[in-house]
């Protein structure tokens, strides 16, 4: 009972409860267990799809106002915007028109290449459309939340792209929403090639939190420049080659450093994205590794050959 | 009774006001507003509020459970929010007889260093951790905390200001 509140009934004089330092220490013990079971062991993930499931309907009220906001925004577009937009779509639509009527040919034409060569046909990609509910609220992270989860047959590692290029990729998958990590995630990297140049590197999330990739471990006299497009190399079985991730933006290079500092740009609209697609993590596809030849016994003197 | 001086007796709180408050909060700090630092945790003030105002109603356990969710919700480390909420409400609690002597424009300024103390566990576990720091301007979002705290002590006390004995001059 506080100071100057009548309540119904007296406070309790001596049946007071655990003492609230007892409190404190048991409570901390069980977060820091928490925290450490989590992030070394990965023991919590039943625990958080069932706060998660019991979260929802609190989340799904939360959504509703900028669900509104933006439904509204639809309705009131103006005329002139929506012009400007089909011109656009209808300019993309004729360049990209280009493309599409070689792809046909040049599937075929690639698959007699690969028949001649003897390689294996390229591997087939599913995938499953989604939204973005919200930006992961988390100022430490770069974490979208999309609507589909287990129960949408989101599996753990998928490959997560938009129209433009590789968005991230899923790292934790809830009953009914999943966690995306983005490309700009310092925790997150992705193998990449440069097209120009068909070097392989590894691009990771920019340190400082900025909003950009960067490209690690190239030395200062490779051969990279401003504007060259980064596509992903598919060597690391999650990501399917071929998909645009970022551009080159700046290149610095010191005398000082055997590395060069090369910060990309990405392509998705990392922080504007509202329809993404999930594509199934390639790993699921590889046939497995062959097994080891059985070592040859030696012959043994005198046997038979 | 003791009181303080020229403050008005309160009518018993209820239990439905405290749990409706305590969910719009949550519902406030859901919003989806994208990455900002400096945005006041809305759940962590009304927690607060309540450790101090019904210290035997609202305790260090359900600051824990609501950190928790709070946890899932921005997938940040499951635990993260749970300490720094127990944190906050221990100190809460342990200040709750002396906070409420005070006028309320001193009790913001008593309650400024427990919001900035939560804050700044949340970053050293995040920073242990390794992940990126989020810039200066999260040292705003403890000052929005504490101005927030006239504000809420208004709102959240009107229930308990209503007339005991409503008639037809004071009908609520």
């Amino acid at each position: 009972m506080s100071l100057g509140t009548l309540d119904r009934t007296p406070p309790p004089i001596f049946k007071q409860g655990p003492s609230a330092l007892s409190k404190l220490i048991l409570f901390s013990a069980l977060a820091l267990f928490l925290m450490v079971a989590d992030s070394r062991f990965q023991l919590t993930q039943p625990l958080r799809a069932v706060l998660a499931t019991a979260l929802y309907p609190v989340q799904w009220l939360a959504l509703q106002p900028m669900r509104i906001w933006r439904e509204a925004g639809d309705y009131f577009i103006t005329a002139e915007q929506a012009r400007k937009q089909l011109e656009a779509a209808s300019n993309l639509l004729a360049t990209q028109t280009i493309r599409s009527s070689q792809v046909e040919q040049l599937t075929i034409e690639n698959s007699r290449l690969r028949k001649l060569l003897d390689l294996r046909e390229q591997l087939k990609i599913d995938s499953v459309a989604a939204d973005v509910l919200y930006d992961a609220a988390d100022p430490y992270t770069r974490k979208v939340i999309i609507g589909k989860g287990m129960s949408q047959g989101i599996v753990l590692g998928s490959p997560v792209i938009d129209e433009f290029g590789v968005l991230g990729q899923v790292t934790l998958v809830h009953p009914l929403v999943s966690e995306v990590t983005l490309i700009i995630d310092r925790d997150l990297a992705i193998p990449v090639l440069n097209v120009r140049t068909g070097v392989r590197s590894l691009a990771f999330g920019d340190a400082a939190g900025g909003g950009g990739l960067e490209l690690r471990f190239m030395g200062s006299n490779s051969d990279v420049q401003q504007g060259d497009l980064l596509t992903t190399s598919g060597v690391d079985g999650v990501y399917p080659p071929g998909l645009p991730v970022a551009t080159i933006d700046r290149i610095e290079r010191r005398a000082e450093s055997a590395f060069a500092r090369i910060h990309c740009l990405p392509l998705a609209l990392v922080s504007g994205a509202r329809h993404v697609m999930v594509l199934q993590p390639q790993s699921a596809q590889i046939p497995p590794r062959p097994a080891e030849a059985a070592v040859v016994a030696p012959p043994k003197k005198g046997g038979r050959p | 009774m003791i009181m303080r001086n020229g403050q008005q007796l309160l009518l018993p709180a209820s239990p439905v006001f405290i749990w409706c408050s305590l969910l719009v909060a949550l519902l406030l700090d859901m919003l989806p507003l994208g990455r900002t630092p400096w945005m006041p945790d809305f759940l962590a003030l009304v927690l607060v509020f309540w450790n101090v105002h019904q210290p035997l109603r609202i305790g260090i356990g359900f600051a824990f459970m609501f950190g928790l969710g709070v946890d899932v919700h921005q997938s940040s480390l499951l635990g993260q929010h749970a300490l720094s909420y127990t944190t906050l409400s221990f100190f809460a609690t342990m200040i709750h007889r002396r906070l409420l002597w005070f006028s309320v424009p001193s009790q913001a300024v008593q309650v400024l260093p427990l919001f900035l103390a939560a804050h700044l566990v949340e970053l050293v576990i995040r920073l242990i951790n390794g992940n990126m720091f989020p810039g200066w301007t999260f040292l705003l979002a403890p000052m929005l905390e504490a101005l927030l705290w006239p504000v809420v002590s208004v709102i959240l006390l009107v229930p308990q200001r209503r007339a005991p004995d409503p008639d037809e001059n004071r009908p609520l």
